[in-house]
């Protein structure tokens, strides 16, 4: 592929290891996934099968780093699930966002910042359009440009970025799809 | 009785003949305490306007993501686009939205483009999810890692939404500015950013388009002056960790940084090359963790994948749109 693992400006950097200590989590405590369709896969490997398949804010209980594998770590979900999860794809801290999965499976909406559940998944607004259209013109035409955009950016779904990470070398973070069918078998597509 | 002030002295902004049948009375004038009481008035008004600093609501920030994506895209020359499965947009994009999934904010609707411009090394975002990057940027690119780079950086600046403080200036600037009659705005719109002011701070955008269209243009003339400082180092410091979280090196965040300016384009108000350097490399230092507990942090296996095939795209001849025509 032509690629290359760099180490040698992380090699250096963690030479220098001053560790900063603040928030830290210790084992039995809670993190949180990052990515749609994060995979808790029954071994440490991204091929294997997924035990549950979690979505981003989603709490788990921190069970530390394989021993063999030490970027894939020990977790437990909120249903009593035990799998592992790639590290990077772990916080310790939930994300900010508009919309997030509770551990029971609910959607925690925050009532005055998300109107609407639907602004989760919003094209270019109607009054954004209208402003373009009002204003004619090259306005007019990056109205069109943007949503040809959206229509296309839309259609690359989290299976289209699960298969470059795979064949990149790339991290195993965003899961192909939101069931727990094997990794690379799972023809949905969409699933974003 | 504030918000009928405050409709009052709008209105003159409008025009004389409305403003003389709306209470702006000319005999009043030559009464000096009326005058000094509606200036009263209108300064006790106008500190009410800073309730427009609120966060916005999701729909809102996607209206106003909406609109300055437009005058991006306008100024931009457009997008090099070439018809619904251009191959150059679908690989920026599961570049793009792979980092961003693993952003702070991951259920936005991520939309990256790329613009025609070839005369300006430039990259952009807007409020909801929109990143543009220009084809003279991408010219340049040498790895994925650069571009993940590149994009990380304007999907920090989203996560941390910085061009919403800048927003937030340009909504409270204008209620000023129309509680004292010095703009001029519609009926419509002064009913929305009535609303607004006297409600929790959000706009409802999308039910009035001109008064998103003033408030994006201010916006964009705020966006135009340059981030503070502190907030390219705080964008640098969230790209570098969406890129170890994604498995790229940090060492190609570093050479996209080298290809810079410390001067020219958007990056103009950047700070140099070497505070940037220094500001990454100790922000990865602080990212570690002690023995024991849990780090985020990747190591190993980090990467520097090449440019897809479809990257030859923007290396080609001129598109069917032509040259861009930068609007700065």
């Amino acid at each position: 592929m032509g690629m290359k693992t760099r180490v040698a400006w992380t090699t250096a950097l963690l030479a220098l290891a001053i560790p900063a200590g603040a928030s830290a989590v210790k084992v039995g405590e809670p993190l949180y996934v990052k990515a749609k369709n994060t995979r808790v896969q029954a071994s440490p490997s991204g091929s294997d099968n997924a035990v549950a398949v979690l979505q981003p804010g989603e709490r788990v209980t921190w069970g530390g780093a394989d021993a063999k594998h030490k970027q894939w770590h020990r977790v437990t979900t909120a249903t009593g699930k035990k799998g592992f999860v790639f590290q990077t794809n772990l916080s310790t801290t939930p994300p900010n966002m508009e919309l997030v999965t509770q551990g029971n499976g609910t959607q925690q909406v925050d009532p005055k910042k998300f109107v609407a559940s639907g602004a989760a998944v919003k094209a270019l607004s109607p009054g954004a359009e209208q402003y373009g259209k009002d204003k004619g013109g090259d306005h007019g035409k990056a109205v069109q440009d943007i949503k040809a955009l959206e229509t296309l950016a839309k259609s690359v779904s989290t299976a289209d970025i699960a298969a470059h990470v795979t064949a990149v070398g790339l991290f195993p973070v965003v899961g192909a799809s939101d069931t727990v069918a094997k990794a690379g078998t799972n023809k949905r597509s969409g699933n974003r | 009785m504030m918000r009928t002030g405050w409709k009052v002295l709008a209105l003159v902004g409008l025009g004389a003949l409305t403003a003389s049948c709306k209470g702006f009375n000319a005999s009043s004038l030559t009464r000096g305490e009326n005058i000094l009481g509606k200036l009263s008035a209108a300064s006790a008004e106008a500190k009410t306007c800073k309730k427009l600093r609120a966060a916005p609501s999701v729909q809102e920030e996607y209206a106003l993501g909406g609109a300055l994506a437009i005058n991006y895209v306008r100024r931009g020359g457009g997008l090099l686009l070439d018809g619904p499965n251009d191959a150059l947009h679908r690989y920026v994009n599961v570049v793009g939205k792979n980092l961003a999934a693993q952003s702070a904010r991951p259920t936005l609707e991520w939309t990256f483009g790329v613009l025609q411009d070839t005369s300006q090394f430039n990259a952009m975002s807007a409020p909801g999810g929109y990143v543009f990057v220009t084809r003279k940027l991408l010219q340049g690119l040498e790895n994925e890692g650069q571009l993940a780079g590149v994009l990380a950086h304007e999907i920090a600046h989203v996560t941390l939404k910085h061009a919403i403080h800048q927003y937030g200036d340009a909504k409270v600037k204008t209620c000023e500015l129309v509680t004292y009659g010095e703009a001029v705005l519609s009926p419509t719109a002064v009913k929305v950013l009535s609303a607004g002011r006297d409600g929790d701070g959000t706009l409802d955008l999308d039910q009035e388009p001109g008064l998103l269209g003033h408030l994006s243009e201010k916006t964009i003339d705020l966006i135009d002056k340059g981030n503070a400082k502190e907030q390219e180092l705080e964008a640098d410091r969230i790209a570098v960790e969406l890129m170890l979280s994604a498995g790229y090196t940090p060492d190609d965040y570093l050479a996209l940084l080298a290809k810079t300016k410390d001067g020219g384009s958007t990056f103009a108000n950047h700070p140099g090359k070497d505070e940037r350097r220094r500001n990454i490399l100790a922000h990865v230092q602080a990212l570690k963790q002690p023995a024991g507990a849990f780090s985020g942090l990747a190591t190993e296996g980090l990467r520097s994948p090449p440019l897809s095939p479809a990257f030859a795209a923007v290396r080609g001849g001129n598109n069917a749109r032509g040259v861009a025509k930068d609007g700065k």
